[in-house]
């Protein structure tokens, strides 16, 4: 089972996500800002993080780059209640794009898709 | 020692960075990226070493001639191929060498014929690679039926591949780090297409193969150069691109067979202000169609053989359907290429032949795409092209079942 990060403003999503996610085995952390992304991922070290996009205090395509420029390889689903938001170029640098819903089914799907798809070392 | 023509009026001997511009009869053209370059690397690169290279093919127009009296602030070195050797990637293996006698540590290579580069591309290509990034490739707005053989064949295949979403593979203008320039001039799979128009597509491939850190610089404005009508001759540069992809793909089996999903590459560079649309590009639909039925006439027989049954037996009813109903799969495409690299492969016949064999059915898998998207928006041809790149990720079982 995985270690996930989900990141998300809206308490409810958090509660949700982490009940569904642990209920299938995974252990999770569960934050309300993307502002300290960085030392979380750190400590946390996640196999996959989960990212909102429309937060109050901050973007998550911001956070997004952040996260890429610092680990090259870390997973990152982004899940948003807007699918406008994929037309960003900067969604580019997320593994897949998830709009939200309470049937967490197309998530749990990505997150596998997401766990999968690790490129393997050269010879 | 190199046999090259070399000219270092400045007498550069080592160098940060290098802005490399490969020409070929060029002379109209090259001042500007010159221009442009220089006043990247002294608006964005203060305080480093640095020289603009003219990597030409012996011009015969005055090319090196416009290349020295462009407006420039940046030393220059001219160098050439001699009498007698062509090719783009004969260009890029001068500068490769070049780029280790300097001892620099960044390399940034842009089009001659560009109308649209601005300093900021030398930024954005060239700051990667002094954060930890070993590859950049450009990231532009092309008009829907501009890259018509990346959107098909380089930049589904090698994500199938290789796992790493990389929008334009073959986009010409890159970023690289020094030590993958010499990583490519040691590599054993350079041949004589990768010697020509196979060169970006086997530096991307090796960037990827490598597992060097590659980001996508995002350069605001539209590539304006000479575009051409997909529908127009290829010329070798569809034989060269897709033989180096298929000929890599035997190499690296190890590699790729490995490779399960393709995983994102950061984007580099926004805040360019307002981005620009690109000019339109025409397309002639009824030469896409006839050129795929005069193909038929030419290489059905060894269509049958390199196609396996059931992938022949759906493109023969493909080739049944009349204009205003036409259209390609994507799925079928995909098996198509796999297939077709399935054969080139067990070399069932020699690779220009093979390739001249695949160019029609990639004239027919063009005109689907035109025809699919004619009524789209950019963005939304974008996703389709998304769409195709996941059904060549989800046919991969196909591929490996074939490949054995």
């Amino acid at each position: 089972m995985a270690r996930i990060i989900i990141v998300d403003d809206e308490e409810h999503i958090r509660t949700l996500y982490t009940l569904e996610l642990e209920e299938d085995g995974h252990e999770v952390l569960s934050l309300g800002t993307g502002k300290e992304i960085i030392r979380h991922i750190d400590e946390f070290n996640p196999d996959v993080v989960i990212l909102d996009i429309k937060m109050m205090d901050v973007s998550g395509l911001d956070v997004l780059q952040e996260v890429r420029n610092k680990f090259y390889d870390m997973p990152v689903i982004l899940c948003s209640a807007y699918g406008s938001y994929k037309c960003d170029l900067k969604s580019v640098a997320a593994d897949y794009y998830v709009v939200k819903s309470s049937d967490l089914t197309e998530l749990k799907k990505k997150i596998k898709a997401a766990l999968a798809a690790k490129i393997p070392a050269k010879d | 020692m190199t046999d090259w023509i070399l000219e270092n009026p400045d007498n550069v001997t080592e160098a940060d960075i290098v802005v490399g511009i490969p020409s070929r009869n060029e002379a109209d053209t090259i001042a500007f990226p010159t221009q442009m370059a220089s006043e990247g690397l002294t608006s964005y690169f203060k305080g480093m070493k640095a020289v603009i290279v003219n990597c030409d093919n012996l011009s015969t127009d005055g090319t090196k001639e416009a290349f020295f009296s462009a407006t420039c602030e940046v030393p220059r070195i001219y160098v050439s191929t001699p009498e007698g050797v062509a090719g783009k990637g004969n260009n890029f293996r001068n500068l490769f060498q070049l780029v280790c006698d300097l001892k620099a540590k960044a390399v940034v290579v842009v089009d001659a014929d560009l109308k649209s580069i601005t300093p900021k591309w030398i930024k954005n290509l060239g700051e990667p690679l002094f954060n930890d990034y070993g590859y950049v490739t450009p990231i532009y707005l092309r008009h829907k039926y501009d890259g018509t053989i990346t959107n098909n064949i380089a930049y589904p295949m090698s994500r199938c591949l290789y796992g790493r979403r990389v929008r334009q593979p073959i986009g010409g203008d890159f970023g690289f780090s020094g030590e993958l320039a010499r990583f490519y001039l040691e590599h054993e799979t350079w041949d004589e297409a990768v010697a020509y128009f196979g060169i970006d597509i086997w530096m991307t491939t090796l960037a990827m193969y490598s597992r060097k850190q590659i980001t996508q610089a995002f350069l605001g404005r539209p590539k304006i150069h000479r575009a051409k009508d997909p529908a127009s001759s290829l010329g070798p540069m569809f034989k060269e691109v897709v033989g180096t992809l298929f000929n890599l793909q035997s190499k690296f089996e190890s590699f790729w067979k490995e490779v399960k999903m393709s995983r994102p590459t950061a984007i580099f560079g926004f805040g360019l202000g307002e981005t620009e649309m690109p000019p339109a590009v025409s397309v002639d639909v009824d030469a896409l169609y006839h050129n795929l039925h005069n193909g038929y006439q030419d290489w059905k027989d060894l269509w049958r053989e390199a196609l396996a049954p059931e992938t022949h037996s759906k493109l023969m009813e493909v080739m049944e359907l009349a204009p205003e109903h036409f259209e390609f799969p994507s799925q079928l495409w995909a098996h198509v290429l796999f297939d077709m690299s399935v054969a080139y492969r067990d070399r069932i016949t020699d690779t220009n032949t093979l390739m001249n064999s695949v160019s029609p059915l990639y004239f027919g898998r063009t005109l689907s795409f035109v025809r699919s998207t004619e009524g789209m928006a950019m963005q939304q041809a974008e996703e389709y092209i998304e769409e195709q790149c996941q059904t060549f990720e989800d046919a991969k079982p196909y591929l490996l079942e074939r490949w054995g």
